[in-house]
């Protein structure tokens, strides 16, 4: 019956080939306009630690020194380093990391372990992650080599890196290269573990930073930044004025002292209990530091819950979202449209279904009939739909940039095919099933008559 | 003229009316939405920098040999690299500042007028040598720049000095609002350092928090190991093609250190990339939308024409001529649409009020609102003619046929 009624449908597409075609396009332009716009909210807006997220908790006190507070809304949005250090010691997360980004220069003439046709070539930059060993687990990063460095590494510190895959390429060759060293600033570090290709869309630990941006290509301990005196890439807030005879004092004195922000903290507390202490512990710090005469400002401390901050800093752009709201109606305006163009098509041929009543077709199977056409039609149009789509997000990777592997920032996955193909399936049906029931109840006589 | 008898065949299409109206209220609000969201973009995108964009490119540069690691060896380095770019063939201006225009960062800092109490004024921060000014393409307006004895001192200035700046004059007018800036004082909030504005600049615009039309200059190089030094260059022609020149001049000097070189212009479209990309994602949006809903109109009357060949053919038997037979469809058309119109500029502000309230956007004005129904309105009618003229077209004869 299935295969009647399909031979049926593509008999009345190939009778009417510019109206079926008008059709298809139809529904395929609200099929790729609305997948286009909703796989690039669904891309940027998507958890980007998928099941850790909400146990990922980003802690903000106010500690703005000066008697003028640019901040509005909130607390400054980073940490000073003298706080940060304080705050990692604390046992009640799980775990905690810190990190802030920088960019050094790595020497591949250095790295013992370089072919003699790679010890010609120049020095290069990378952006750099300075964090703690807990960072690699709290966010799900993925390793292909070895792993994180230990928790010993953190505190000494110990020049040991974990690296990007495409790093590890071009160092290495793409060899297991744990326990090699390589050449970063004035030190060779050594390596610790190996990342596996990872490009996260949102970087769920720089969401205060540059959340859209790749991820850095060597990450090490974030100690190393007194020693190695590593400046920061990113934002940084200061309102401290140096006291004289301050410039003279070694380098991470003069960070520590200086109060400058430019660290994001992060801790993971799995249940309701260690938010609350940790809320607690982090409300006493800033009492007890408040009678030493720091933090001036009126306390605000804050452990915000990854989803939310990300809501909070509208990771997302408004108008993504603001896009994919519009793309919907103009799916509804499709299927609207369907409608129209179905009753037109569907009552041209009232005088056949008239015929085939009289003999005998009962009003289910003629309206069976109808809705397979309906489908039919929706199918090609959603598969054209998901190829516009696909067009419709080459446009905008464009803009966004293509990750290191050659990665396109906006991809459509599988889940999104398959919402584009039953998103058009059910386009098809809504469309098709007023168009079906009037053509099955039109009364048959008054089509017999005229023959 | 032939109202009610219209109205009346209307009220029998119901399903017909309901589409097209739903169709063409859908339409109007998703158009005039899109089309307020299009003005407040491009107004963004439409502001200028006041600068000379289109000859001037950045150069980056970043050291890494040991060697450069002391400040005498950079800030000899520095005046080595402007002399060198400054005998290019081409080459009008070159500074060393940290104003890079359209870059999306910068540095803000608060000032007040000494003795005020209150809320400090934010401003953008930048240090810059004396040729900052002929590199951007902008004029002192009042007082004077910057000499080159300020600029060699400047680094090496301490707190208890009065520094000399030269200052934006939308950040004179707040600070200064008597129109006398020059001369005057400025201090950071904590009266730190006293600054003296020496000259004022009259265009600057470099988008950066909420400051984007303030700036404050202050004389002195900018360059360290960590972070190297940037310089902007002003040429006479396109800049794009002096940068390999540039580039190896400079590499010739010093291979010690990294360069990087972006025109400003390639930096204007990066900052402006994904506005572009949402005004361009809106225009496709509301052109694929009027094109459908035209076609779901042209659609829709075709098949009424179809459906009334006998009723068309028995008016034309009946003495009608074709004209009223196109008029027959075209006020029909029309009354559909106008509906839909007025249902529509009714969901255009529901649907803005939702957008706003929930998502983003800007409020709708009533012009835009206007030329959208307008616009919606004539396509709607063009849509209409022709299937209005093929119908014009049964002969009266089909009446006396059987079909």
């Amino acid at each position: 019956m299935l295969l009647y009624n399909l031979r049926l449908a593509w008999k009345s597409v190939r009778r009417h080939p510019v109206l079926s075609v008008l059709i298809i396009v139809g529904i395929a332009l609200g099929v790729g306009v609305s997948t286009t716009f909703i796989t690039a909210y669904h891309v940027l807006a998507s958890d980007p630690v998928p099941g850790k997220s909400g146990v990922l908790h980003y802690v903000r006190i106010n500690s703005w020194g000066a008697p003028d507070n640019p901040f509005r809304e909130g607390p400054p949005p980073l940490l000073s380093f003298r706080d940060v250090r304080e705050f990692l010691k604390s046992g009640i997360p799980v775990r905690s990391t810190a990190s802030f980004a920088s960019r050094m220069t790595i020497f591949p003439t250095n790295s013992p372990a370089n072919s003699p046709a790679k010890a010609q070539e120049r020095p290069f930059r990378e952006n750099v992650l300075l964090t703690t060993s807990d960072f690699f687990a709290m966010f799900d990063v993925p390793f292909q080599y070895g792993g994180t460095w230990g928790a010993a590494a953190d505190a000494k510190p110990e020049a040991v890196a974990v690296i990007s895959a495409a790093l590890n390429d071009r160092l290495f060759g793409g060899r297991n290269s744990v326990g090699r060293t390589f050449r970063l600033d004035d030190r060779d570090f050594k390596v610790a573990g190996v990342l596996a290709p990872w490009r996260p869309r949102v970087r769920g630990y720089d969401l205060a930073g540059e959340p859209l941006d790749q991820p850095e290509s060597v990450f090490m301990p974030l100690e190393l930044t007194g020693p190695m005196e590593i400046r920061v890439s990113g934002s940084q807030y200061t309102w401290r004025t140096p006291e004289p005879g301050e410039e003279n004092l070694p380098f991470i004195d003069k960070l520590v002292l200086g109060e400058v922000l430019f660290l994001q903290l992060w801790v993971e507390l799995p249940d309701e209990g260690r938010v609350k202490s940790f809320q607690g512990y982090l409300d006493a710090y800033v009492a007890e530091q408040k009678k030493l005469g720091r933090f001036p400002h009126k306390a605000d401390n804050r452990v915000t819950p990854l989803l939310d901050l990300m809501t909070e800093l509208r990771v997302v752009p408004p108008q993504t979202k603001a896009l994919a709201a519009i793309s919907l109606l103009f799916l509804v305006v499709a299927a609207l449209n369907l409608i129209g163009l179905f009753l037109g098509k569907f009552l041209a041929r009232a005088s056949t279904v008239g015929v085939r009543r009289a003999l005998g077709a009962s009003r289910g199977t003629i309206f069976l009939q109808h809705l397979v056409e309906c489908e039919l039609m929706g199918l090609a149009g959603g598969l054209l739909g998901v190829l516009m789509a696909l067009g419709g997000l080459a446009i905008l990777n464009r803009v966004y940039g293509d990750g290191p592997e050659g990665v396109a920032f906006f991809q459509l996955d599988l889940p999104m095919v398959l919402a584009a193909v039953v998103l058009s399936l059910a386009a098809g049906a809504i469309a098709g099933i007023y168009p079906a029931w009037r053509i099955c109840a039109i009364p048959p006589a008054r089509h017999l008559k005229n023959q | 003229m032939e109202f009610g008898p219209i109205f009346r065949s209307l009220l029998r299409n119901r399903a017909r009316v309901v589409l097209i109206v739903a169709e063409v209220a859908l339409t109007l609000a998703i158009v005039a939405n899109c089309m307020s969201l299009i003005l407040d973009t491009r107004a963004q995108l439409s502001r200028e920098s006041g600068f000379d964009d289109d000859h001037m490119a950045l150069i980056y540069t970043a050291p890494f040999a040991e060697s450069l690691n002391q400040q005498a060896a950079l800030d000899q380095l520095v005046d080595s690299d402007l002399r060198t770019l400054r005998a290019l063939p081409g080459v009008r201006a070159a500074s060393n500042t940290n104003l890079e225009p359209w870059e999306p960062g910068g540095s803000i800092t608060a000032i007040r007028v000494p003795g005020t109490r209150g809320e400090p004024l934010r401003t953008q921060f930048y240090s810059a040598d004396p040729a900052v000014f002929d590199a951007l393409g902008i004029h002192v307006v009042q007082g004077r720049g910057f000499t080159q004895d300020e600029f060699e001192h400047g680094a090496s200035a301490g707190p208890s000095e009065t520094l000399p700046v030269v200052i934006s004059k939308r950040l004179a007018d707040v600070a200064f609002p008597d129109g006398k800036a020059v001369g005057r004082e400025l201090a950071f909030p904590d009266e730190s350092q006293r600054l003296l504005v020496v000259g004022l600049v009259d265009r600057f615009y470099k988008p950066l928090g909420t400051a984007p039309d303030r700036v404050m200059l202050t004389p002195g190089r900018t360059v360290s190991f960590d972070y190297g030094s940037t310089y902007l260059v002003r040429t006479e022609g396109d800049p794009g093609a002096l940068l390999p020149q540039m580039e190896k001049a400079l590499v010739g000097a010093e291979k010690g250190r990294f360069l990087r070189m972006r025109t400003v212009t390639e930096l204007r479209e990066e900052f402006h990339g994904r506005d572009r990309l949402l005004v361009a994602s809106l225009n496709g949006v509301m052109a694929l939308l009027v094109l459908v809903t035209a076609l779901g109109i042209v659609g829709l009357t075709s098949f009424s024409v179809a459906e009334r060949r006998r009723q068309i053919g028995t008016r034309r038997a009946l003495g009608a001529d074709k004209a009223s037979i196109v008029r027959h469809f075209l006020l029909e058309n029309w009354m559909v649409t106008s509906l839909g119109v007025v249902l529509g500029a009714a969901l255009a502000y529901g649907l803005n009020f939702g957008l706003v309230t929930w998502v983003a956007g800007a409020r709708l004005s009533v012009p835009v609102v206007a030329a959208g129904a307008l616009g919606l309105w004539l396509i709607g009618i063009a849509s209409a003619l022709g299937p209005a003229l093929r119908g014009a077209q049964v002969p009266p004869a089909i009446a006396t046929r059987n079909v």
